[in-house]
């Protein structure tokens, strides 16, 4: 960007300079604002952090857990059992919805999950029914364990993608306002109020040589009639009144002389 | 003289009809006592060879081995040491056979193969008849040179453990005559119908059949299995494919069921099971001898071991007392009455309160504390184990060649508990589970 701090171009006008300081306010309020916005995120987003960090260590040991229940229920019902319970599934039961929450303004995807019903689990309550029906129950409770915080964590990690893109904008424009907009509009304002001060200088001076000039000229003019008087009776010996009187009073009703 | 012919003419009817009883035996009907005479003519050489696979089973001091391993890697070092040496290596096993052909015709497959850069172990067994042989071929590729070895994953373990146990069986099933290839064949039923409820099951569930046959237990493969696919409902898979199967007779009571639907079709796999555990038993008791005794003990073991199972896993489904009842087999030692008592069972304690009745499953419920049940199946192996060992101490039955089956069974088992525990970084609790079989 070539000139750090620019300034519009703009008519230096006063109604333009009320324009300009309009606009600083509401740059100024709407800084304000926005930084008030990125603290309240940054916060949500370090909560977020701490129980993405807690939750992806639980998952760990759960994933775990629900393995090993599976290796359980292999052993005990034979290593076909995994093949047996996937032929005999329709549907899901359990299932995963999605729905919106907003936080500090930003909208955020949650998961959550839920039984359906309908798709008919009970018929598999039978599955390994002479031997392992007890391991493969137990196998199921832990992947249901499984699924939630898997989930949870879902939710939790995509919530932290979304703060991050709001935390990133929001941060941007506080950047935007506080190093780009507000100078500029600073500097435009100065240089309004320069210019103003110049064409008021101009008038003033303006002004003020006008007044000099008219001075000058009256002056002139009577000095030009002083020397006019003064000149008539130094030519006739006259009086200046005389003279005045001769010149003005006589010139009116005079017969004229004949020889 | 004279008392050389009084001598012949008393004796040798008494040899004749000696012969009498040995052509009887010959015709199975075993003379309890008897058996060291005659057995080892047609049974001799399989009994031979399944003790030999007996003896390949892995010991204490092989899993204490494996218990200690720290990666799946060490686990196929250490059982490439052991009978599973072959079935682990590397290169990817293209085929195995088993089949009767004549010398020549063996000699021309191996040229073949040998051209191919394959490698291939034949070994040649004398059959019955003069001039064939039974030509148990195993090839594999071997690994090109430089490629990487394929991951080695607890699932292929498994698979390449059971492939041995098919080879074994199979070999086993060639050698065999009358009746011992039918008692054998009876063995596989078991897995037979899991494969049958499991194709039924995916089909109403709309999968690919070719994806249901790769996960079929390679033990219970029958010929016509792929088209159960087709059927549409019970009468027509009945009429279509179970007809030629052994299986048939197990389903005149299932037939009445129209639908399969999802309920159904763990009854009807249980209901199959416990037809063919009672046919099974009739055989047995057909066969008589030491065959009748060992397997009875080892099936009324097998039956009441399912109705314990199912008394506990139905409690609290939808399952009614008389369809438990009806699940229970008609033979064992619960047999009638400890089934009246389990099937009005509604929690564990009086599971526990119906069996400690008889004496050998009293010490087996002893093990396990009140209110817990997770450690029944485990206690259960371990019985069975021990039953299944003494199977091996009498001599010149059939019972061996189930018992082996069985033992085998459960080295996989414990097999596919170690490599997952060690897997899965699970060392602690992989004595849990193991059952040592000697």
């Amino acid at each position: 960007m070539s000139g750090q701090s620019q300034r519009l171009n703009v008519v230096p006008t006063v109604t333009m300079l009320g324009v300009m300081k309009a606009r600083l306010v509401g740059a100024t309020r709407g800084h304000a604002l926005l930084k008030k916005k990125s603290d309240a995120l940054t916060v949500q987003f370090r909560q977020i952090l701490k129980k993405i960090i807690s939750t992806k260590e639980s998952m760990g040991d759960v994933m775990r857990n629900s393995s090993f229940a599976l290796t359980e229920a292999k052993y005990v019902a034979g290593d076909n059992i995994k093949h047996v319970v996937l032929e005999s599934v329709k549907s899901a039961s359990l299932r995963v919805r999605s729905r919106q929450d907003n936080v500090a303004g930003v909208k955020l995807p949650r998961f959550e999950h839920f039984t359906d019903h309908s798709a008919g689990d009970a018929k598999s309550d039978l599955t390994g029914l002479a031997r392992g029906g007890q391991q493969v129950q137990s196998c199921r409770t832990a992947y249901v364990k499984a699924i939630e915080v898997l989930v949870e964590l879902a939710s939790l990690q995509t919530s932290f993608l979304t703060l991050d893109e709001a935390i990133k904008t929001t941060n941007r424009r506080v950047n935007a306002l506080e190093n780009v907009v507000k100078p500029r509009l600073e500097n435009t304002i100065t240089y309004i109020k320069g210019e103003l001060d110049e064409l008021e200088r101009e008038d003033f001076f303006r002004l003020k040589k006008i007044q000099g000039y008219k001075k000058r000229e009256i002056e002139r003019r009577e000095q030009d009639a002083k020397k006019y008087a003064d000149n008539i009776p130094l030519k006739t010996g006259i009086s200046m009144n005389s003279a005045h009187n001769l010149i003005f009073v006589g010139a009116e009703k005079d017969d004229d002389i004949i020889f | 003289m004279r008392s050389l012919i009084e001598l012949t003419c008393y004796v040798l009817p008494e040899i004749r009809s000696f012969d009498r009883r040995i052509h009887r035996e010959e015709e199975g009907e075993a003379m309890y006592g008897f058996e060291a005479l005659t057995f080892n003519i047609h049974g001799g050489y399989l009994e031979a060879i399944v003790r030999g696979y007996r003896s390949g089973l892995l010991t204490a001091a092989d899993y204490n081995n494996l218990c200690q391993c720290e990666t799946l890697d060490d686990i196929k070092m250490h059982l490439s040491a052991t009978e599973y040496g072959t079935y682990l290596q590397n290169g990817a096993l293209i085929s195995h056979s088993s089949s009767r052909c004549g010398s020549d015709s063996v000699s021309r497959i191996c040229a073949d193969l040998r051209d191919s850069g394959r490698h291939v172990l034949v070994s040649y067994i004398p059959d019955q008849k003069p001039d064939s042989f039974l030509c148990r071929g195993i090839a594999y590729q071997p690994m090109e040179k430089g490629a990487k070895p394929s991951p080695l994953h607890t699932t292929t373990i498994v698979e390449k453990c059971t492939l041995k146990l098919l080879d074994e069986y199979k070999h086993m099933l060639c050698q065999a005559t009358e009746p011992l290839s039918t008692f054998l064949e009876y063995i596989t039923y078991g897995y037979m119908i899991d494969n049958v409820v499991l194709i039924v099951t995916g089909t109403l569930h709309e999968r690919d059949v070719q994806e249901l046959l790769e996960k079929c237990h390679p033990l219970g493969m029958f010929d016509s299995i792929a088209t159960l696919a087709v059927a549409q409902n019970m009468r027509e898979l009945y009429r279509l494919v179970l007809v030629d199967t052994p299986l048939a007779s197990y389903f005149s009571e299932c037939i009445t069921s129209e639908d399969l639907d999802d309920m159904n079709i763990e009854i009807m796999r249980n209901t199959l099971y416990k037809a063919y555990l009672e046919d099974f038993y009739n055989f047995c008791q057909k066969l008589g001898g030491a065959t009748a005794e060992i397997m009875s003990d080892l099936l009324a073991f097998e039956a009441d071991r399912r109705a314990v199972n199912i008394t506990i896993n139905s409690i609290g489904t939808e399952l009614t007392r008389d369809d438990r009842w009806k699940l229970y087999s008609n033979f064992g030692l619960l047999y009638p009455y400890g089934h009246e008592e389990l099937a009005v069972c509604e929690d564990i304690d009086q599971v526990r309160g119906a069996m400690e009745k008889y004496p050998p499953y009293q010490s087996i419920f002893a093990k396990i504390s009140y209110g817990e049940s997770q450690m029944l199946d485990k206690a259960f192996y371990e019985e069975e184990v021990k039953r299944l060992c003494l199977a091996f101490e009498q001599q010149f039955h059939y019972a061996v060649f189930f018992a082996y089956m069985r033992l085998k069974e459960q080295e996989i088992r414990n097999l596919m508990w170690i490599s997952e525990c060690v897997a899965q970084n699970q060392k602690t609790r992989i004595h849990d589970s193991v059952v040592f079989i000697f």
